[in-house]
């Protein structure tokens, strides 16, 4: 009852201080606003897209760096060791059976011939990896699945579609069986991908933390018989090591290849740890591994923050944010003090008849809370605008454009139920920690006093 | 009260608004209360109203002492025994005079349907039943006085503190209020009120005077005694001037 009461005691302070009353939802809007459109870039880029398997999921690094440390001094990390592996090391590492499941792989792509008249060929990217891509990275199929083992080694011709290549080349019909072709070759269809987008793209960080998934999925073995060309990232890390022709990548310490194992248990992951200090210290004797053994098995969160997938930037503008949300409660807290000061006569008549310090408190902290709700309203609406702004600035959409672009560019900039939740808490923390002096102060006072000035 | 002293500290200034004052008040009494300005009347019915704390000495309201209560038993007590009257009136102005006398119905925490009963008579018994829409400003000092007479009386006090009630009035409207106040008292709530008018002063059971924040004379008024009491009110005139 009393609630109500101070509830609509509120509404009529509003009444009569529009202006005030203006200028503090203003002020709150303002802050929460800002700290919203931030916040929720952070946390689209702080995202952990596969959570529930964060304990089995591992990165794998190893150093294999030359003793040449030129250029090092530039880095932010050189302690980091190559983020991607060298073609000889990944198919060592892959002959242990120690993992559950291993993956090696990197970006490839393919010129795709449509067959359809009127239609020109067109490139796609793909993704040359092993068979256990699908199950380890729980990648969500729409028809069919990924393909077995054996498949990489012979290699079988068969491939995956995201859904977006098969909706463009078989208008989203269930293609498994069918053909396409690639590069003039002829690939059966063996599984479609549903959409299928996590961010960020946690499993190759070297081409953009942030990106779209691949469109097509080609068995590894395609890689050596087919000699294809990385279209991500490659980087020689010894002196010596030159990015020549395909055959000599296979033997040099040049890095192009992702590499991920699912381990299940710490007893197998020592041993997996084991297994690979054991390697690069045996690779030591033909001249390789000369830096100080300095392999990496990392989970998700530790692998993005090696790679500093958050960002300064984001870091800072959500400080920057935070900061003038701080400041638009400091003036929140200077008007509210004018206002609450202002209305002292009639609280301190209030007091004569019997009010209590805590109902006075309690009436003007629903006040300000009454305030901060509205603010954070306006500021969540203002958040929402920001963010759409950013979208339409950012994404400038192409005639041919995946619809997976266009969702990885909302995925970036949009506001979940856990943000407007957070948005209301912020507004109400915002509204409680802008009002708590100025009520405390006001309800400290002696009763008499304000009644002399009345 | 007994021997209860008032001292204001302003850095090293020491002022005694009220010195080792003593005052008894029997209930049903109507007590007038006079002096010159500064002379510690207002302290003495912020002090009796439990609006200001005091130094030092012991006040018993209705038989309780109430000397050293935590805020929120003063409040509370604030609240059900006691029924303030301003010369100012101090109605809200915003509210409407339904709403005004409804205020402190609200710290007590009393129904709707209850406050509506004691609003409407309160409303009632002060003659502005057919005015509870207008708000402040839509009535006359006099009015707005009665408005304020029966926010006082909505609680249903022990006792009414009224400074200087009739002070911002003429002389027709002063008398409707003292007829009123008198009405009340008849009824059986004790009055202690504030003035600077003799005439008035007179009109009570008992008219004290304070000088200098002690109790200077205490006289009988034209008003006869409450039947209760019997007798002329009782005074321990502590340093009294007669």
């Amino acid at each position: 009852m009393m609630l109500k009461h101070d509830f609509l005691l509120a509404l009529r302070s509003f009444r009569r201080n529009p202006i005030l009353t203006a200028l503090m939802v203003s002020a709150i809007a303002a802050g929460i606003g800002a700290a919203m459109i931030t916040i929720t870039i952070y946390h689209a880029r702080a995202g952990h897209p596969i959570w529930w398997k964060e304990d089995r999921l591992f990165a794998v690094a190893l150093d294999n760096r030359g003793s040449d440390h030129t250029g090092e001094e530039l880095q932010r990390h050189p302690e980091y060791p190559p983020d991607q592996l060298t073609f000889r090391d990944a198919r060592a590492l892959y002959r242990s059976d120690i993992p559950d499941r291993a993956v090696m792989m990197y970006r490839t792509g393919r010129v795709v011939d449509s067959g359809k008249p009127g239609v020109r060929p067109f490139g796609v990217f793909a993704r040359l990896t092993t068979a256990d891509f699908f199950p380890m990275f729980e990648v969500p199929m729409l028809y069919g699945t990924g393909w077995a083992r054996v498949a990489d080694t012979t290699p079988e011709p068969v491939v995956v579609l995201s859904k977006h290549l098969n909706d463009k080349l078989f208008n989203g019909a269930n293609s498994v069986g069918r053909t396409v072709t690639l590069n003039g070759r002829q690939f059966r269809v063996l599984g479609v991908v549903d959409t299928w987008m996590p961010q960020p793209k946690y499993y190759d960080v070297t081409v953009g933390s942030f990106d779209v998934a691949e469109d097509l999925y080609i068995p590894f073995g395609w890689s050596t018989a087919l000699q294809l060309q990385t279209w991500g990232s490659i980087s020689c890390v010894t002196p010596d090591a030159k990015i020549g022709g395909f055959e000599s990548l296979l033997t040099s310490d040049c890095v192009m290849l992702q590499y991920w194992v699912e381990i299940s248990g710490a007893a197998k992951l020592r041993r997996f740890k084991q297994f690979v200090d054991n390697y690069t210290l045996d690779q030591k004797q033909y001249g390789r591994f000369v830096r100080p053994t300095n392999n990496y098995i990392v989970d998700i969160p530790t692998w993005l923050r090696l790679h500093d997938v958050i960002g300064d930037e984001s870091r800072i503008e959500a400080v920057l944010a935070l900061l003038f949300l701080a400041v638009c409660i400091l003036n929140t807290v200077g008007l509210m003090l004018a206002k609450f000061l202002g209305a002292a006569p009639i609280t301190g008549l209030r007091r004569a008849l019997g009010a209590s310090r805590k109902q006075i408190v309690r009436q003007h902290l629903t006040e300000v809370i009454v305030v901060a709700a509205a603010g954070g309203v306006i500021g969540l609406a203002l958040a929402r605008a920001g963010l759409w702004a950013i979208r339409v600035m950012t994404f400038i959409p192409g005639p041919d454009d995946s619809p997976d672009k266009r969702a990885l560019a909302e995925s970036l900039s949009h506001m979940d139920y856990r943000m407007v939740a957070l948005a209301i808490a912020v507004s109400l923390l915002t509204g409680v920690l802008a009002g708590l002096y100025p009520a405390w102060r006001i309800g400290k006072a002696p009763p008499a006093s304000f009644l002399k000035a009345q | 009260m007994q021997a209860v002293s008032k001292v204001f500290r302003m850095d090293v200034v020491e002022t005694h608004a009220l010195k080792s004052f003593s005052l008894k008040v029997e209930p049903h009494e109507f007590v007038a209360i006079t002096g010159p300005s500064g002379s510690g009347k207002t302290t003495f019915l912020n002090v009796a109203g439990l609006l200001e704390e005091f130094s030092s000495g012991q006040y018993l309201l209705d038989g309780k002492d109430v000397s050293r209560l935590k805020d929120d038993d003063r409040s509370r007590i604030r609240n059900e025994k006691i029924g303030f009257i301003f010369q100012s009136f101090n109605l809200i102005p915003d509210l409407n005079i339904y709403d005004n006398v409804e205020v402190p119905l609200h710290y007590r925490g009393i129904n709707a349907a209850d406050r509506r009963k004691r609003v409407g008579a309160a409303l009632e018994r002060v003659g502005l039943a057919q005015r509870m829409k207008h708000v402040p400003a839509q009535l006359s000092g006099g009015q707005q006085q009665r408005a304020a007479i029966a926010r006082a009386l909505a609680g249903d006090p022990r006792v009414i503190l009224a400074d200087e009630p009739t002070g911002n009035l003429d002389t027709t409207m002063s008398g409707q209020i003292m007829d009123l106040l008198e009405e009340i008292n008849g009824a059986g709530t004790t009055i202690l009120m504030v003035t600077h008018n003799p005439d008035l002063a007179m009109r009570a059971h008992r008219h004290i005077e304070i000088v200098d924040g002690q109790l200077a004379a205490s006289r009988a008024g034209n008003r006869a005694a409450p039947v209760a009491l019997g007798h002329a009110a009782t005074v321990t005139p502590i340093g009294a001037r007669q």
